[in-house]
């Protein structure tokens, strides 16, 4: 846990290849450059198991992120104090002067609120999990269940912006960018980094950003998927082209560069080649990986009915599921609708009724092909619920503020030990007691079981290295395998 | 050839290398910045050792005995031990650090330290010379200008050739692209292959320069630095009107400002001596950063996260230095101090803002300044006037008065609640029975002062209900009670007709204790555009003090008054500057105890509160303090509740305030920088925390380069002075790289984000600092410098690249030929619209949303008519889901201050050109219009078309392709009518009367091909 602010010091060899240092090393080579350019290199050495600095236990990351700080005090953090004790004040000596957020660090009483869902335990391990998660609670045995996270963050805003880039201000690469400069592609007819948004829910508004390449280059953005025709941007020939007109086209536009190409003997047509033939096979590989109504009805009975809608959040993490089966390396969900300030027990069973199945069926179905082995789940959002009651406190409706003292996040699958419950928060789930884990070390851990050492992924911005852990993490590693 | 060259030159010459003087700024500090200074640096508060390689005086200091460097002497010199040691307890760089010196560098260091190890100031901070030689090179017919000579003499040192001259042709399509953003026409490029003059190239390079063309292209490179966007950013990202911004952008390039000027405007124009409004309206340069709405965020995070903005912008934008590293801690690597970094914020701290803007009201965050349009200013002057002169003819009351007991006129009385009773949440209004306040069980009744009275929780408001008492500042109006405080307040609501707090920027009337004292306000945006005054004392705690705020509607803190137990208290003027209405943002009610979001008064007391609508005299709140006492009247209260001129009198300037009200409210308003009368306090924040304040600083350039030479009291516009200085280190040359960037595709100094010693060194420095010279010499000229350039052999030279060069010098730093690069996102969409004739030619104006946005991930509804077709840098901005086109394209997302862009080849980008509609409908348009002017003459169209694409004729075989595309498409439509007709469909530009649909949809394909083409999208 950091308890010291960052200063940025952060400084290694660099590792990715830019295009300009691609251009100086490969300068001679013909297709040098269309790989640099395109491609930003092969996943690394074979022998590492695709791992850059040592061997990787997971090839892909599914990210489902939660967007606007789900209560860990109703879904996953038990405090039996905390229900005995609702009503009362929050004693100052918990909250040892804590910033609060100007939606409730204003009021005038702060009445403690215990969790009104039951409780029990699942699983050989005995997880402890709420009545709001019956089907998460069968993949007990596969989560290990991080209760100890925390984050400097008090709004959603800079809250997201960190746990996604590592710093609570934009300008930063997100996670799936820096994954995607350090590992490359493992498909190259689809995006290595892929974003799906649930369709249609309210909330605390996304923001582009948190897939984007911060001072990466740009082809390091994450693509987002949207669940429409166009999967991604113009990915439809207009109305009236079809296919085979379209190759046509292609090939005389190919005729011109390679004709050019033999003038000039640039290397870079090549590229602009590659880049077209490129784009060709993305307008078939994208409706086939997409095509979710292809799957049999059983997967659906998994997943629930509303994997059937496109764009809902079962529907994402199916599409999740046949992404990963193709061969992109990170997959990241958003689902907002969290943000439960103000009546909270009605909503969060809206939210657990919307995320629960398909959460448990993605990890259950990519356990039964033989796919969670070496796929990194993730589940969780960008802070915690406090413990008292924002607003009024009637007795049974009641709403919850940002936390960011502690939360929970959990992961499953490529390396990860099952079962596991990792940190300790406080009577009150106000503190963190024992085995922080901070947003950081977070990401040093993801980092580390797809085979990079965080401190060694690196780029040269401004005249300093940037990494995605800036200069903390630690490798959370009483979780793993 | 000149492979040849070079090898004998290497195997003819190896002892020549080896004993080369070892240059400290070229061969020494890139080696020791990069693996010494993190941990031996300038930041010697954060590191563990007490060593500093950083000067030679640092460098050479004892130690306890041991010396880092004894110049001359390795045998003595602890670095040479440490760099050449194998124990891991012993060697440099440590293992741990993961960085290792190469033998070669270890040689440098070494051989310097033989040399006599000396330092030399980095190279960018010092002066820029006053004169800089011009290499004179005995075979120079290639030359054109100085430029040339410099280019060249570096490429004899590298042993390479410059390469031929490129075609009329493919020069006219570069120069017109970088200095205008657009292809040329083919009446231009004919006129130019027709003038033999020797002035040919002058002549189109001057006839660029004077279009609007240009003045956009130049705006929109200057929108990456200037982090434009037209929404807030952040997370909520509503949207905000700075387009205005932008056309003072376009007007300064369109008038050839001197770029000194056009710097020292947007730093400090609204201090220049008369500052014009357009002067003031420059500096919103420096609000365009992102702003924050979100709720609950702590408001001084946010205001100092916007002045760290403005700092980092100034840094990059103009001083090339990376300032944001020093904003925890000293530079790691360069002379540059924390306290560096909060002097120079305390430039820009200086102005009445807040860390917030407005969730429930649209106002714009101040300070602002207002855009009237020149009718709305003669509205304006003259609504004024009639204020002024009503204001002038204020009726008299008689000085003596009957002194009689005053009795106070229920006249314009709203509300008295007496707090007697709670029934079903609800307290009695006396005033108006139909008008209970409402409440709730946790506010209880009490004894009061007269009865009972009322205890607040702090969390529940007693509210009248709405529209009661919702006043506006044109209304004269007054609120008295009784109150009883338990404890010293920092801060808490007594009263409001208002919203919220931070989120409705306290939009309406207030009365609250802050610090103990009473404070009473009338809020359009806190904290600049109000009227405050706060009582110089505190209230007395734990005894019921009657309290009462009156108002006279002259939107003036002089027209407040709090009055305290029956007599006008003793007041400071907070603030004192209300143009706007204080209605809106929600809540149009009066109420107390409590606001959305703000501190309420807790354990309050309240007890007999009156509202009027009209301004209570002081002997009428007098006998509100006392109703037992007699209290004799005077003439002012004659003269507020007796004088029928003065009735008459005020309501006629009511009206003409209302009047005012309106023209001000219709008046667009924009955010620029206005600095307060009083400097604000600025502090060095330990570790960049907005809650951690150290000591105090005052503006203050850094320490490293020239002070300002009047240091006290110094502002922004000292600081534009100084930045602005002929012999500046920096300004002039960071200028001058960037716009040789933009013309040759890569700065002299390839990072131009950052001259300092992480950055890379120039490649022709000599270059760099004539050019810069030069620049400033003739006036900071821009059209001067683009001209040298333009016309220099240098650029004039063919862009392709034989294997043997590419392997020379495969970045094209010595300009051995010209470089070829992907035109830029803006240019690429409007090659598209210019070829296609669909290009709308007008300039400036509120920026528009072309087709792309509706598929943003932010979407918002496209424009209508012109709006689709207008040059890219009008494109509406959203910082959260900028325009996709764009993105896809490599545009900067201008969420910080840019000053490159990363060129990159990606599928996506094909995908953007095969099938946006923006596209394919200006192929289909451009198809059109080639039939039109060519008819059935297919040959004509695909010539005509390829010129159109590439500003040249086809090759033969070129034509054989095309000649194929368009056989096979029509072919392929004609078989298939039906998909011609729906493929000619694309677009909200209906193509009429299609005589021969096949064809067109076949010509339409091939103009989308040539648009995808190489030569189309890329300068060479």
């Amino acid at each position: 846990m950091n308890t010291t602010p960052p200063i940025c010091s952060g400084f290694e060899s660099p590792l990715g290849v830019s295009r300009r240092q691609a251009l100086g090393q490969f300068g001679g080579g013909l297709g040098g450059i269309a790989l640099a350019n395109l491609m930003q290199g092969k996943p690394g050495s074979p022998d590492l198991n695709g791992g850059l600095h040592h061997k990787a236990k997971t090839k892909r990351v599914i990210y489902m992120f939660q967007s606007g700080g789900p209560s860990q005090i109703d879904l996953y953090d038990h405090k039996q104090r905390l229900i005995d004790e609702t009503g009362q004040e929050l004693p100052d000596s918990v909250r040892q002067g804590q910033r609060l957020t100007g939606m409730s660090g204003n009021q005038a009483s702060l009445p403690l609120v215990g969790s009104p869902f039951k409780f029990a335990q699942h699983g050989e391990c005995g997880h402890m999990m709420s009545e709001l998660l019956p089907h998460t609670s069968k993949i007990a045995d596969d989560m290990a269940i991080i209760k100890s996270m925390n984050t400097e963050a008090i709004n959603h805003g800079p809250g997201v912006t960190f746990m996604q880039t590592g710093s609570q201000f934009a300008g930063r690469p997100s996670m799936g960018s820096w994954l995607n400069y350090g590992l490359g592609t493992m498909n190259e007819n689809l995006p290595s980094f892929v974003v799906l948004v649930t369709k249609g829910k309210g909330g605390q508004p996304l923001v582009s950003r948190l897939w984007g390449s911060g001072f990466l280059p740009g082809k390091n953005d994450g693509v987002r998927f949207r669940p429409d025709k166009d999967a991604v941007l113009y990915l439809n020939s207009p109305n009236g082209i079809d296919p085979s007109s379209r190759r046509k086209m292609l090939d005389r536009l190919n005729d011109l560069h390679e004709h050019q190409l033999e003038k000039s003997g640039d290397t870079e047509l090549e590229t602009r080649i590659a880049q077209y033939e490129m784009a060709y096979r993305m307008q078939a590989s994208i409706p086939e990986v997409t095509a979710v109504d292809k799957e049999p009805e059983s997967t659906f009975k998994l997943y629930g009915e509303d994997a059937k809608t496109p764009g809902t959040f079962a529907a994402n993490c199916l599409m999740a599921r046949r992404l990963a089966e193709k061969g992109v390396q990170f997959i990241q969900l958003y689902h907002p609708g969290w943000d439960h300030h103000g009546g909270l027990p009605g909503g969060i069973k809206r939210q657990t009724k919307e995320t629960d199945q398909a959460s448990a069926a993605l990890v259950t179905d990519l356990k039964q092909r033989g796919m969670l082995e070496d796929t990194l789940v993730i589940w969780g959002g960008e802070f915690g619920r406090t413990n008292y009651c924002q607003g009024k406190f009637n007795g049974t409706n009641f709403g919850r503020d940002h936390h960011p003292r502690c939360f929970t996040k959990w992961m499953a699958g490529g390396g990860i030990k099952g079962g596991v419950s990792h940190g300790e928060t406080d009577d009150y789930s106000y503190n963190v007691v024992n085995d922080g884990v901070h947003i950081h070390d977070f990401h040093a851990t993801i980092l580390h079981l797809l085979g990079i050492d965080h401190e060694r992924l690196n780029f040269r911005y401004q005249g300093r290295y940037f990494r995605l852990t800036d200069v903390h993490g630690h490798v959370v590693k009483p979780i793993l395998t | 050839m000149i492979r040849v060259l070079t090898c004998l030159l290497i195997l003819g010459f190896p002892a020549f290398a080896a004993e080369k003087k070892i240059d400290f700024n070229r061969d020494v500090r890139p080696i020791i910045s990069d693996k010494c200074f993190k941990c031996h640096g300038p930041d010697s508060a954060n590191q563990k050792s007490d060593f500093r390689i950083d000067s030679l005086e640092n460098a050479t200091a004892d130690l306890d005995g041991i010396k880092g460097i004894v110049p001359g002497d390795l045998k003595e010199s602890e670095v040479h031990w440490r760099i050449r040691s194998d124990d891991p307890d012993d060697m440099m760089p440590t293992p741990k650090s993961k960085m290792k010196l190469t033998e070669a560098e270890k040689d440098i260091i070494d051989k310097w330290i033989q040399q006599g190890g000396e330092f030399a100031k980095h190279w960018s901070l010092n002066e820029l010379p006053d004169k800089v030689e011009v290499p004179k090179l005995k075979n120079n017919e290639w030359e054109r200008n100085e430029i040339d000579a410099f280019i060249l003499a570096k490429l004899k040192e590298e042993t390479l050739e410059p390469s031929t001259e490129t075609s009329k042709e493919k020069w006219i399509r570069r120069v017109t692209f970088d200095l205008t953003g657009l292809p040329p026409k083919l009446a231009e490029i004919d006129a130019f292959l027709d003038d033999q003059s020797p002035k040919a190239y002058e002549t189109v390079v001057d006839r660029l320069l004077k279009t609007d063309a240009y003045a956009e292209r130049m705006t929109s490179e200057w929108l990456d630095v200037a982090r434009y966007s037209d929404t807030y950013g952040f997370q909520v990202d509503r949207n905000r009107e700075v387009w205005q911004w932008r056309d003072w952008v376009i007007n300064a390039f369109r008038e050839n400002k001197t770029y000194d000027q056009f710097m020292t405007e947007q730093v400090a124009g609204d201090l220049l001596p008369n500052a014009t409004r357009d002067q003031i309206l420059a500096t919103t340069f420096n609000r365009l950063h992102g702003q924050k709405v979100e709720g609950g965020s702590v408001p001084e995070e946010f205001r100092i996260e916007y002045i760290a903005d403005r700092v980092h912008t100034f840094g990059t934008a103009f001083l090339g230095l990376t300032m944001e590293c020093t904003r925890c801690h000293d530079h790691k690597y360069d002379p540059l101090t924390q306290k560096d970094y909060y002097s120079m914020s305390a430039f820009f701290s200086n102005i009445d803002e807040a860390g917030l803007y407005s969730y429930f009201t649209p106002s714009v965050p101040t300070p602002t300044l207002e855009l009237p349009t020149e009718a709305q200013e003669k509205q304006l002057a003259e609504a004024n006037k009639a204020v002024a002169d009503l204001e002038s003819k204020k009726p008299k009351s008689p000085e003596k008065i009957d002194s009689t007991d005053v009795e106070i006129s229920k006249a314009g009385q709203l509300v008295h609640l007496d707090f007697e009773s709670n029934e079903k949440n609800k307290f009695q209004n006396d005033a108006d029975k139909e008008k209970p306040a409402s409440t709730n069980g946790n506010n209880k009744v009490v004894p009061g002062k007269f009865g009972n009275g009322a205890k607040l929780s702090g969390d529940d408001a007693v509210n009248l209900p709405k529209g009661t008492a919702n006043f506006t500042r044109n209304q004269p109006f007054s609120v008295a009670l009784w109150m009883q405080t338990p404890n010293k307040k920092e801060r808490a609501v007594v009263f409001r007709r208002s919203k919220a707090w931070t989120d409705a920027a306290s939009r309406g009337y207030e009365l609250l204790i802050e610090n103990g004292k009473l404070s009473a306000a009338l809020v359009h945006f806190e904290p600049g555009n109000s009227i405050r005054i706060r009582t110089k004392s505190e209230i007395p705690i734990g005894k019921w003090q009657h309290v009462a705020m009156n108002y006279d509607g002259s939107s003036r803190a002089a027209g407040l008054q709090i009055f305290v137990n029956g007599k006008l208290a003793e007041t400071e003027m907070v603030r004192d500057n209300l143009t706007r209405e204080i209605t809106g943002g929600g809540d149009d009610f009066i109420g107390l105890g409590q606001r959305m979001r703000d501190n309420g008064f807790k354990n309050g007391l309240v007890d007999e509160l009156y509202v009027y609508d009209r301004q209570l005299s002081g002997r009428e709140i007098a006998k509100l303090a006392a109703p037992d006492k007699t209290v004799k009247s005077d003439s002012s209260h004659h003269f507020l509740t007796q004088n029928e001129n003065a009735k008459k009198w005020r309501a006629e300037l009511k009206t003409a305030r209302e009047k005012r009200s309106a023209v001000q409210k219709g008046i667009k308003e924009i955010m620029v920088m206005r600095d307060k009368a009083e400097p604000a306090e600025a502090y060095i924040l330990d570790r960049g925390s907005y809650e951690a304040r150290a000591d105090k600083v005052t503006p203050a350039t850094p320490e490293v380069l020239a002070a300002l030479p009047d240091p006290k009291n110094a502002d922004r516009l000292d600081l534009a002075n100084w930045l602005t200085d002929p012999k500046h280190p920096l300004t002039a040359r960071v200028a001058v790289n960037r716009y040789w960037q933009m013309m040759f595709g890569r700065g002299l100094v390839s990072t131009p984000e950052d001259f300092g010693s992480q950055g890379k060194p120039p490649s022709h420095p000599e270059l760099l600092d004539w050019l810069s010279r030069d620049f400033v010499e003739n006036d900071w000229d821009l059209h001067h410098l683009l001209k040298k350039m333009a016309l220099s052999a240098t650029y004039r030279q063919i862009s392709d690249v034989t294997s043997d060069l590419r392997e020379r010098d495969p970045e094209n730093i010595f300009l051995a030929r010209s470089p070829s690069r992907k035109i830029a996102a803006e240019m690429i969409r409007d090659n598209a619209l210019a070829v296609s004739g669909l290009l709308t030619e007008k300039v400036g104006g509120p920026s528009v949303n072309p087709y792309d946005l509706e598929a943003s991930f932010k979407p918002s509804k496209r424009s209508t008519g012109e709006g689709l077709y207008r040059r890219s840098v009008y494109t509406f901005w959203k910082r959260t889901g900028p325009s996709p086109v764009m993105m896809t394209l490599d545009a900067s997302k201008r969420e910080v201050c840019r000053v490159n862009r990363e060129e990159t080849a990606s599928p996506l980008q094909s995908l953007v050109l095969l099938n946006g509609p923006q596209f394919v409908e200006a192929a289909r348009v451009g198809a059109q219009k080639l039939i039109e002017k060519h008819g059935a003459n297919d040959a004509a169209i695909l010539t005509d078309a390829f010129r159109q694409f590439t500003s040249r004729r086809p090759d033969d075989r070129e034509l054989e392709i095309l000649q194929s595309l368009l056989s096979e498409q029509l072919a392929a439509f004609k078989a298939a009518p039906a998909k011609a007709a729906e493929f000619l469909k694309t677009g909200d530009t209906k193509t009429e009367e299609i005589e021969n649909a096949p064809r067109l949809a076949a010509i339409n394909v091939l103009v989308s091909t040539l648009m995808n083409f190489d030569e189309s999208i890329t300068k060479r």
